[in-house]
């Protein structure tokens, strides 16, 4: 508030102070000069007579001449009042006006609303920096999901852009520079209801700076920050509570799973893609030579990927900016020996990885023209030239946004998943019991992830998780239908955690303690299901023995006299 | 020389005198306080105001919530004035000029502090 007042304040000083000049002269004039009443006495206007008169005519209202007739004399003074004092108001008028409409005035405005309604908010919310194509997938995949969100860009445009686009939670936006501490803090990096930061704006130095920023001002928030080179990496690993997502990693990575592992691949992308989903097919890259077209950070990281497979690859170096280097080109008349050279009529797979779609594209064609048969990926520059990409009939795609928008979705909302997908990569083993596992009760979908937390606040849970009970609560019996006692929930415990320890795949006669912590996996609507054991202590009764408990003080009454009189007359026989 | 701290130092100074020179006299008696001086006490009472307006530093705060107080003492001295002179058509009475007297007296303090502070900053200025 104190900015906005502070500007007023300064940009009206002048105004303000010739309007009480011109006022003051006024009146004075009119006390001075001498007026007669209807008699022809002489009597002199009084300051509080002569402001009334100055108030209405300054302000072209116009009573007339109070309270007597004026004099000539009077007269042409109050000429001088009116031109001195309307031009007076006009100006200061203008002045009003015209700051308004002046950027700085209104930047501040909006810098200050923004601040106010973001420290106003009382959900939980997520502040992301940076609105690019990352941004826009990711911000639509929270928004989805009822997630409320802070957006931060440097970028007007794309700010402004928020403002038309659809939002079931219209999130609050900025357009400043994330990397100044001051706009970090406005946007609620400090917020106590502020789950994550998430810096995904442009390269990695304002990565860098956003990520390093939000840590010092909150270093209890948990940050994730999009990086493209092993050396923003490192500097950002050294902070704690920093999350770091490397898309070209995380796709070369799948690479190399899929040439070595497949099976691991498979897991993983089964768990990992968007709930109610269809399980993604193996990819099946051949194994062979492969053709890397492009250069930079993505190109680097398949290349390493495909050598820790074990195969061979070339590079062709290939620069989507049109023109002629060398006369030799010239005089082949095309560059389609890059192609040839790096081996592609060879080649079993191509990857197309120039800065521009069109180029990608072409790079394509020409390469099915030597080869047909070759394994295509491509990667995606721009996520508005889809149709550009689908014409390419590519059997793999890689978009940049689409890679770092699910995998911060995951970091967000399923950190447990993320420990569990850890365990599969380590453990050779889990992937395919995990498969098993979800065939034979989830189905062929990507299955929905949530967690059951074994609190004893919860009514339901408390007299279960008692040490004394017998027999002892398992993770069998929260996956047992509450309203059916036959029925098996279709969902799989993926993950438990106790206290620091994880357990992945947990077998069903675990036992379960207080404070644990589950991941299921599982179809649509058990979620919903499960959670009744939360509420009261009736279903996982029912669960565990197949009874229906009474609930009401006069039937467990009732029930108690029954077995009781049941147990005298089983003694009496 | 600094022509705008000549206008400011200017302003806040004849604010002050302004408001002596109406405070100045018995307080009951209505021939030596004139109503001319009470307004130019007033519209340059305004206009020190004014010109305090937008300076964020502690001092000028200071300043800005001493030159308030003048003002809401001479309005309401002045207020007095009308309400019993040219509203309810009074002779002015002894009770009445001690009560407009009483305010400019407040508001005249405030000045002083004003000034003070003008001075004291001055006085640090070391160059």
């Amino acid at each position: 508030m104190n900015e906005i007042l502070f500007v007023i304040l300064r940009r009206l000083r002048r105004p303000l102070i010739i309007l009480i000049i011109a006022y003051a002269v006024s009146v004075w004039g009119l006390v001075l000069i001498p007026g007669v009443d209807k008699d022809g006495n002489v009597v002199y206007l009084g300051f509080f007579h002569a402001l009334y008169f100055i108030s209405y005519t300054a302000t072209t209202i116009g009573f007339g001449e109070l309270p007597f007739e004026f004099t000539d004399a009077q007269r042409a003074w109050t000429i001088f009042c009116i031109y001195s004092c309307v031009v007076s108001w006009a100006y200061a008028l203008g002045s009003i006006f015209h700051l308004s409409q002046d950027q700085t005035f209104r930047d501040a405005i909006a810098r200050r609303r923004f601040a106010l309604r973001v420290a106003a908010l009382q959900e939980p919310f997520i502040l992301i920096v940076g609105y690019g194509q990352s941004g826009i997938m990711l911000a639509r995949m929270l928004d989805r999901m009822g997630l409320r969100m802070v957006i931060v860009e440097m970028r007007k445009d794309r700010a402004a852009s928020i403002e038309i686009s659809e939002f079931e939670h219209p999130p609050e936006f900025l357009a400043a520079d994330g990397r100044l501490p001051d706009v970090l803090v406005d946007a609620g990096v400090t917020h106590r209801k502020c789950m994550a930061m998430v810096a995904i704006a442009g390269n990695d130095d304002s990565n860098q700076s956003v990520a390093i920023g939000g840590t010092v001002l909150n270093p209890s928030v948990r940050i994730i920050a999009r990086v493209h080179t092993p050396i923003a990496r490192a500097n950002l690993e050294s902070f704690r509570n920093i999350e770091l997502i490397n898309p070209y990693e995380l796709f070369a990575g799948n690479i190399r799973l899929d040439l070595g592992n497949p099976e691991k691949l498979r897991v993983i992308e089964w768990l990992s893609g968007l709930p109610g989903g269809l399980r993604p097919d193996p990819l099946n890259l051949p194994k062979g030579h492969w053709v890397v077209c492009g250069k930079g950070n993505f190109a680097r990281y398949v290349a390493a990927a495909l050598d820790s497979a074990g195969v061979t690859w070339s590079i062709a170096d290939y620069d989507p900016r049109v023109h002629v280097e060398s006369d030799d080109m010239l005089r082949q008349g095309s560059a389609q020996d890059e192609l040839v050279a790096a081996g592609v009529d060879r080649a079993v797979g191509l990857v197309a990885c120039t800065e521009s779609d069109a180029v990608n594209l072409a790079i394509v064609t020409r390469a099915r023209s030597i080869n047909p048969g070759v394994y295509v990926v491509i990667r995606q520059v721009n996520a508005a030239n889809a149709s550009l990409i689908e014409a390419s009939m590519a059997s793999l795609r890689f978009l940049k946004a689409e890679v770092v928008s699910h995998k911060v979705r995951q970091l967000l909302t399923s950190p447990l998943l993320i420990r569990f997908l850890r365990h599969v990569d380590e453990n050779e083993a889990l992937a395919g019991q995990t498969s098993a596992l979800l065939e034979k009760f989830v189905g062929d979908k990507v299955p929905f992830m949530w967690v059951f937390d074994c609190y004893t606040a919860y009514a339901g849970l408390k007299e279960a998780l008692s040490p004394e009970i017998d027999p002892p609560l398992s993770i069998g019996d929260i996956l047992i239908n509450p309203e059916s006692h036959a029925e098996h929930l279709k969902a799989v415990p993926l993950l438990l955690l106790r206290k620091k320890k994880e357990l992945a795949l947990p077998s069903g006669d675990t036992r379960l303690l207080p404070g644990d912590r589950i991941l299921f996996a599982g179809q649509r609507d058990v979620e919903a299901v499960q959670k009744r054991f939360y509420l009261e202590p009736s279903p996982l009764a029912y669960v565990r023995t197949g009874v229906e408990p009474p609930r009401s003080w006069l039937f467990k009454g009732v029930v108690r006299n029954l077995k009781a009189r049941l147990s005298v007359a089983g003694g009496q026989d | 020389m600094n022509l705008e701290k000549v206008i400011f130092g200017f302003f806040v100074i004849l604010a002050c005198t302004l408001n002596f020179g109406f405070f100045i006299g018995d307080i009951g008696n209505e021939q030596l306080h004139h109503p001319a001086h009470l307004f130019a006490a007033v519209v340059v009472n305004l206009i020190a105001l004014v010109m305090k307006f937008g300076d964020r530093t502690h001092i000028g705060a200071t300043h800005l919530a001493t030159s308030l107080v003048a003002m809401l003492q001479l309005l309401a001295a002045a207020f007095v004035w009308m309400w019993h002179v040219s509203i309810k058509h009074l002779p002015m009475t002894l009770d009445t000029m001690a009560n407009i007297i009483s305010l400019s007296g407040g508001a005249l303090i405030a000045n002083l502090i004003s000034v003070v502070l003008l001075v004291s900053e001055t006085l640090r200025q070391t160059r």
